[in-house]
């Protein structure tokens, strides 16, 4: 029987989970008499997450003036949606770590990850009405369907990538796995992100990365994540021809109202960056 | 169907090698795996992909004939810095071999010693924690060529990534394109591959695989 993208993400369900506190600073945002209080409550309760968001708040990454030694001042000064996008982000590493693979190691899949939010991140601030946190958290999560199917498809995962290889190295992976096995990665992305019931901003950007006409609500911030998906691939083998890498899709920029002067001081500002947040999110 | 791109004809003993014609390079273009080699007289390009290996591209720089190797040394736990070609020991045996066959395939057809171009391409560090047998390989190939009195023309060695080559032995153009951690794993399964099979297949007289 061939699986599709759905049947991929039933079957895990149940060996990746979302982080309780994401899940009750969900349920919070959602509820409209709760008040930052509520939240500010949930998040001391989780002392590991609680320790991480308060390093990431006096990270580099927003250098606010003074320091931010408390929950609820995190909470002021970042903002209740993005707590919620951080608690998400800050536990996604570990929740796949139940869903480990021969093919691609634990810590490059990260890397281009983290180097995609951060590029994603950078991206958001020079673009109209962008969240650079919320993207973040897309870039962090874009490529998510393949841990999915390294793990449960290996012999069709590990066959696309020698396609890959085999064609000089022009052909994008989510193409070969396309031809492979009649979908690829975004699509099992979306599918999870469905199950998960992600903010429609998050589903459409890790769902739509490689196809931005499909994007309906969010075409900007899909856009980004399809820009800062191929910064962080030329950050990663540290180039900045944009030959050796797939190619960008031209309504990216039209959408996203940049141009390509951008990518190199972005990619320099990821690959600085790179080191102290891999820290934060990796552990 | 008409074949729109013939194939040019392949020098002796390399009539086995998987060639095609690819529209990227807009060339025919032989793809060599590990431990295989492909000297050409045509205008034609030879590719690898290399993750810890080393491929020797050289050519005659006046006929244009030339070629490129696919090879790594068996480790045998010796310190990848010291390594010297001169040392005959099991490990380099593959790696002499190797370097012997491409130039002697080259003059073989017509290539002359004094017109050789020499570039290198290889031996990242593909896997972390690992003892660096990429090192050991770029140590190797220098340590020969310096032997042989071969300068190398350009070189593009070491570092974290595998590496895609594509050689064009007519013009001696070469392109690199450094490729993502995402394909690691995947060429690191490739090379034990091969490591494994010449560890199987001790080198003697003038077998094809070395």
């Amino acid at each position: 029987m061939t699986m599709n993208a759905a049947d991929l993400v039933h079957d895990i369900s149940g060996l990746v989970t979302l982080p309780d506190v994401y899940l009750r600073i969900n349920e919070l945002i959602e509820d409209p008499n709760s008040s930052s209080n509520d939240i500010a409550r949930v998040v001391k309760q989780d002392a590991s997450f609680t320790m991480r968001l308060l390093k990431l708040a006096n990270s580099a990454l927003y250098s606010f003036p003074s320091a931010i030694d408390s929950v609820d001042k995190a909470i002021a000064i970042i903002g209740t949606a993005q707590v919620r996008n951080l608690a998400l982000s800050l536990s996604v590493a570990r929740s796949f770590a139940g869903l480990p693979n021969d093919l691609v190691s634990m810590e490059n899949f990260w890397k281009h990850s983290l180097l995609c939010a951060l590029s994603a991140r950078h991206l958001a601030k020079l673009t109209r009405r962008c969240e650079p946190d919320a993207l973040f958290t897309a870039g962090l999560l874009h490529d998510i369907g393949e841990l999915i199917i390294f793990n449960r498809l290996p012999l069709q995962a590990k066959q696309a990538l020698l396609t890959v290889l085999d064609a000089e190295g022009e052909l994008p992976i989510y193409q070969a796995e396309r031809a492979t096995m009649g979908f690829d990665h975004s699509a099992v992305g979306g599918e999870l992100a469905q199950a998960w019931n992600l903010p429609a901003l998050l589903k459409e950007c890790i769902s739509h990365h490689h196809n931005l006409v499909k994007a309906d609500k969010h075409p900007r911030e899909v856009a980004v994540i399809h820009l800062a998906n191929i910064i962080a691939q030329m950050a990663e083998i540290d180039s900045t021809e944009l030959d050796d890498v797939e190619p960008i899709d031209p309504k990216a920029w039209e959408v996203t109202g940049l141009d390509a002067e951008v990518i190199e001081p972005i990619m320099r500002a990821a690959q600085g960056e790179l080191a102290e947040v891999e820290k934060l999110f990796l552990e | 169907m008409p074949l729109a791109h013939p194939l040019p004809p392949a020098l002796p003993g390399f009539e086995h090698v998987r060639r095609r014609w690819d529209d990227n390079l807009g060339t025919v273009n032989a793809r060599i795996l590990p431990g295989e080699l492909y000297v050409t007289a045509s205008d034609e390009g030879v590719t690898t992909t290399l993750g810890s290996c080393i491929s020797a591209c050289i050519r005659d720089r006046v006929s244009g004939i030339g070629g490129m190797n696919h090879f790594m040394l068996p480790s045998d736990g010796s310190d990848p810095a010291a390594l010297k070609a001169s040392n005959l020991s099991a490990a380099t045996r593959y790696g002499n071999h190797a370097m012997e066959h491409l130039i002697n395939a080259i003059m073989r057809n017509g290539g002359r010693r004094e017109n050789l171009e020499v570039k290198v391409f290889g031996g990242g560090r593909i896997i972390a924690n690992m003892t660096d047998v990429g090192l050991r390989n770029i140590a190797f190939v220098r340590h020969y060529l310096a032997m042989e009195g071969l300068q190398i023309a350009s070189q593009d060695v070491g570092d974290v990534f595998p590496r895609m080559v594509a050689y064009f032995p007519a013009t001696g153009r070469v392109r690199v394109k450094r490729l993502r951690s995402l394909h690691n794993n995947t060429i690191a399964s490739q090379e034990q591959k091969y490591i494994e099979s010449i560890k199987r297949q001790p080198v003697s007289g003038d077998v094809e695989l070395f």
